[in-house]
């Protein structure tokens, strides 16, 4: 039942929507891949990714569609839609200017 | 959010609402699926499948749990949550009748009540008066404080001063009252009619419905008069003919042109609670500034900014003036008050006291519905720990209780508002005329959208006021505690028991004080009825036939006339007694001024009034008024005999303390001749059975058939005959003699008298009536709560029986209980009924608001219910079987 309250809030749903941004994937491979490109160290468990991806389909961002998958299992499969690319656009500009304004102050010298 | 986001997100929404069993469907499939593969993935990993399984889950946290935070996503859950809770809430309704029952019929009660009443208030003082800008508009009566008189008609030298040398009003109008008889072309008829300056209805922003209003020119005397039809004179005796402006009509003998028709809903608010609703109105007014007869009513409109006390103030200042000219003014000074305060006049008191009492009412079916809500919330303690343990919020549950109490709450109002139409016209059957008069609607029992509005109000606060304690108490979560104690009835907590305490104790408390005021009503009818009101109101019928026309120009046709009728009348069988009157008691007082021969000429502002009533030889003998001293009148008081008056006791004594009144002298204004009282007659409530008693003046039909004429006719019957079953053999032998002669008011002195207590007898039946269902409800209240603590407390009690308790302390331990909180809501109650009785101290009649007997006895009465309520349960917890008590559960 934990909630991602170790993730900046607002950026789970904004790795989620770069993660679909790459290809359409069933919420299983997206908890896989999530783990996989943030090495363990984002810890997001799966109790709160479905209500996350639910969220993000409700708002309209991306969108689900039952397919088959490889190993012929019925998946639901989602995948971004435009206005969810555009979502992602500004909350990649976002956290790009958070971060390297929170990276300058933390490479102030110590005088 | 943008119109391109609702394109994908509508579609979404209404899928979740219609098809939400695909979507929940769904929703299942994808965890399954996720659960699937993750299990396959810590197998591959080298885990035994259980294991993996058991991971997989872990890993998603509460399965059902998680499933509800994806549900919460869909934004439609509040709509969905509350179809379910709605279908879930009938259900458990249906399950318990009992409860249900109970629930829906107290409340729809109380709403009905309160809504009735609502209608009311609303129609007499919060409705907007029909007028033009109604808040500026003012009626002008006039008061005499140094003497004790108010709601005094004003004379023509007033009028006339106070709109010429005033600043304060944009125009002032008056009217007076008086009876038209209409002849010619069908039946003769009567009817109230008032004569009216041309400004009237102009200044009331009201137009004619056809034709027009008068002309300054027809407010002199001199020209031909006309007059306006009222909307039902026009359709009933005229059959709504187009034709009937411009023709002539005749009234009181004199030939009248119909200029206009006023409109069907015409508001009578205008003029004074106590007048009847005209049937036309009458031009030729023709003020002149020197009379000084007080027959009018004024109705000005107060310029913009000019409030009731500057106009009050100018008045004053000119009266001042006017009294040094005109002595009969002295001490006269001009009443002003707004057409609110004019049209509600006496109503108000008792409308706020029952307003006050269905308010009451209300807040007891609340606290009893809580009362039930919360003994079945523990009983439901199992359930919300189980729902909870599931994913559900506290706030989902408090959500679905509030929902399960508007379900009774929605058909206990719906019902209420229903019940409501049959309560209006319940009401206006008890109403006295004033209020029907300012309430037409009520008769009809039709709610109008502000009512029905109150009526929605009063149920979501009601919702709220009984359902959110009980639901907030009863979703706390408890999970651990409830679960351990697992199947066992779980004991409620010592909050939850204080909270109940409490309802029970503001339910006896405010039970009391309807009781109280119920109890102070029927004391105040019981002295109504059993004052002595100076004659015998028992088989006396009653009658007006006012004489006119050519016929009866002559004093002597009249007088010979009512002599033909009485001895008619008198010689119909079952009939003991006739006589005539201008007056009759009860109906009301019109003072007089007169002086004595001892005191000719009483300083100005204290010359003594007395009711003036002209009455026929056997008047005392019919109405069985005695006469104290002297003797009565008789056939030989005629023009030529010397003039003769009988006063009452109340006379005498005031104008001729410790003297003998017979022989005295006195007369009724400045150059009418003398006359020697001959009698001294009981006193009589002239003024109705509440008022008080004033001088009277009995003067003989046979020595001023001129003045004014009689109009009543008197009948006594027999014992053995109702005065009802005569009514059409006495209207027979009146039109035998002439047909044309209109015949109203037909009622017996018995129905007169009951008339003028209307509204006490309303106002007594109401309270009776909301005071039974109080006490219906605070007894079911604490039986309750004592039964049900008594069940919870099966065992306990169980053990102290197997330890040896015997059953009457038993019994007193769990009566003590119960005592204790009635004993304290009737102390709280007592307080608080002392002090807000005081505010009925206007309805009351011959009782104190803190009348002792009232207190005592309503107080006890609940006392013992309470404790009958109490026994019950009590005497069930001594018949508790120690060994099946612990072997229970």
């Amino acid at each position: 039942m934990s909630k991602p309250s170790d993730l900046v809030q607002g950026t789970l749903d904004m790795l989620l929507l770069k993660i679909l941004a790459l290809e359409p994937m069933n919420g299983f491979a997206v908890s896989q891949r999530l783990k996989q490109v943030s090495g363990d160290v984002l810890q997001v468990s799966d109790g709160s990714l479905y209500p996350a991806l639910h969220k993000l389909e409700q708002e309209g961002w991306i969108t689900a569609e039952w397919k088959t998958s490889e190993y012929g299992r019925r998946a639901k499969y989602y995948s971004l839609t435009r206005l969810g690319r555009r979502q992602l656009e500004k909350e990649a500009d976002n956290w790009g200017r958070l971060s390297s304004a929170i990276s300058r102050v933390i490479k102030i010298k110590e005088a | 959010m943008r119109p391109e986001h609702w394109l994908f997100t509508i579609p979404l929404r209404l899928r979740s609402l219609f098809r939400r069993a695909q979507a929940d469907q769904e929703l299942d499939d994808e965890l399954r699926d996720h659960l699937e593969q993750a299990t396959e993935q810590y197998v591959a990993k080298g885990m035994a499948p259980g294991e993996a399984q058991r991971r997989a889950r872990l890993d998603l946290g509460g399965i059902e749990q998680t499933k509800e935070q994806c549900r919460d996503t869909r934004r439609v859950n509040r709509i969905q949550d509350l179809m379910q809770d709605l279908h879930f809430g009938l259900r458990l309704l249906r399950k318990n009748p009992g409860f249900t029952s109970i629930a829906v019929l107290t409340l729809a009660l109380a709403i009905g009540a309160n809504t009735a009443i609502f209608s009311a208030v609303y129609a007499v003082l919060i409705k907007p008066l029909p007028f033009k800008n109604a808040d500026r508009l003012v009626f002008i009566l006039k008061k005499n404080v140094p003497r004790g008189w108010s709601r005094n008609p004003i004379s023509p030298a007033e009028i006339l001063a106070w709109r010429n040398q005033t600043e304060a009003f944009d125009d002032f109008a008056a009217y007076t009252e008086s009876s038209c008889v209409l002849t010619g072309a069908g039946e003769a008829e009567e009817d109230p009619c008032e004569t009216i300056t041309s400004n009237l209805f102009p200044l009331l922003g009201v137009a004619p419905y056809r034709g027009r209003s008068f002309t300054s020119e027809e407010d002199k005397a001199g020209v031909q008069p006309a007059v306006i039809l009222s909307y039902g004179l026009w359709q009933r005796r005229f059959g709504g003919e187009e034709n009937v402006i411009g023709r002539s009509i005749t009234l009181n003998g004199v030939s009248h042109t119909v200029v206009g028709v006023m409109p069907a809903n015409l508001s009578h608010l205008y003029a004074s609670p106590y007048g009847s609703v005209p049937g036309m109105w009458v031009s030729g007014m023709g003020l002149a500034a020197e009379h000084t007869s007080n027959d009018y009513f004024g109705i000005a409109r107060l310029k913009p900014g000019a409030t009731l006390a500057q106009a009050s103030m100018q008045m004053d200042t000119v009266s001042m003036g006017l009294e040094k000219v005109y002595p009969d003014l002295h001490g006269w000074r001009a009443q002003v008050m707004s057409f609110r305060t004019n049209s509600s006049a006496d109503m108000r008191p008792a409308l706020l006291v029952l307003i006050a009492a269905t308010t009451f009412v209300l807040l007891i079916a609340c606290a009893n519905i809580a009362n039930l809500l919360l003994a079945r919330g523990a009983g439901r303690a199992n359930e919300f720990a189980i729902r909870n343990a599931l994913g559900a919020s506290q706030g989902r549950l408090v959500w679905q209780l509030l929902t399960e109490s508007g379900v009774v709450c929605f058909a206990g109002g719906i019902i209420g508002v229903l019940l409501a139409s049959g309560l209006c016209k319940g009401l206006a059957a008890l109403a006295p005329d004033t209020l029907l008069r300012a309430a037409p609607d009520l008769a009809a029992g039709t709610a109008n959208v502000r009512v029905l509005g109150f009526a929605m109000l009063t149920l979501i606060a009601t919702t709220f006021l009984f359902g959110l304690a009980p639901a907030l108490q009863s979703a706390k979560p408890k999970v651990i505690e409830t679960l351990k104690e697992a199947g066992r009835s779980s004991l409620q907590s010592p909050q939850s028991r204080r909270f109940r305490s409490a309802l029970v104790v503001s339910e006896i408390a405010l039970a009391l004080v309807l009781l109280v005021g119920a109890g102070l009503m029927v004391r105040t009818l019981a002295e109504l009825i059993h004052v002595n009101l100076g004659f015998n109101p028992k088989n006396i019928l009653t009658l007006r036939a006012p004489l006119s026309g050519d016929r009866y120009k002559e004093p002597r046709s009249r007088a010979q006339t009512w002599e033909h009728v009485v001895a008619r009348v008198e010689a119909l069988p079952g009939v003991e007694a006739a006589s005539v009157s201008r007056g009759l008691p009860i109906t009301g007082w019109s003072g007089q001024y007169f002086t004595t021969a001892d005191n000719p000429i009483p300083p100005a502002g204290q010359v003594p009034v007395a009711n003036y009533v002209i009455v026929g030889p056997d008047y005392f003998r019919t109405m069985q008024i005695p006469l104290r001293r002297g003797r009565g009148f008789n056939d030989h008081d005629t023009q030529s005999a010397e003039r003769v008056v009988i006063v009452n006791e109340k006379l005498a004594r005031t104008s001729w303390p410790g003297q003998d009144p017979l022989g005295k002298q006195l007369r009724v204004g400045d150059d009418a001749p003398w006359l020697s009282v001959i009698g001294v007659a009981g006193d009589v409530l002239s003024q109705g059975a509440d008022g008080r008693i004033h001088s009277e003046i009995y003067v003989p039909v046979g020595q001023y058939p001129w003045l004014q004429g009689p109009q009543h006719l008197v009948v006594r019957t027999s014992a053995s005959v109702k005065p009802e079953s005569l009514i059409r053999a006495v209207v027979e032998q009146i039109h035998r003699i002439d047909k044309d002669v209109p015949v109203t008011d037909v009622e017996t002195m018995e129905q007169i008298t009951l008339e003028s207590i209307a509204q006490q007898r309303m106002v007594m039946a109401l309270l009776v009536s909301f005071a039974g269902l109080a006490l219906g409800l605070s007894t079911l209240g604490i039986y309750s709560v004592l039964s049900y603590s008594t069940a919870q407390r099966t065992r306990e009690i169980g053990v102290r029986m197997a330890l040896g308790a015997e059953r009457g302390r038993v019994l007193r331990l769990v009566v003590g209980g119960g005592v204790g909180l009635a004993g304290l809501g009737l102390a709280i109650g007592i307080a608080a009924a002392l002090l807000l009785t005081r505010l009925m101290t206007d309805l009351l009649y011959g009782v104190p608001a803190t009348d002792p007997l009232t207190f005592v006895g309503v107080s006890a009465v609940l006392g013992a219910s309470s404790i009958l309520a109490c026994y019950v349960p009590a005497r069930r917890a001594t018949k508790i079987d120690p060994m099946v008590a612990l072997r229970y559960e």
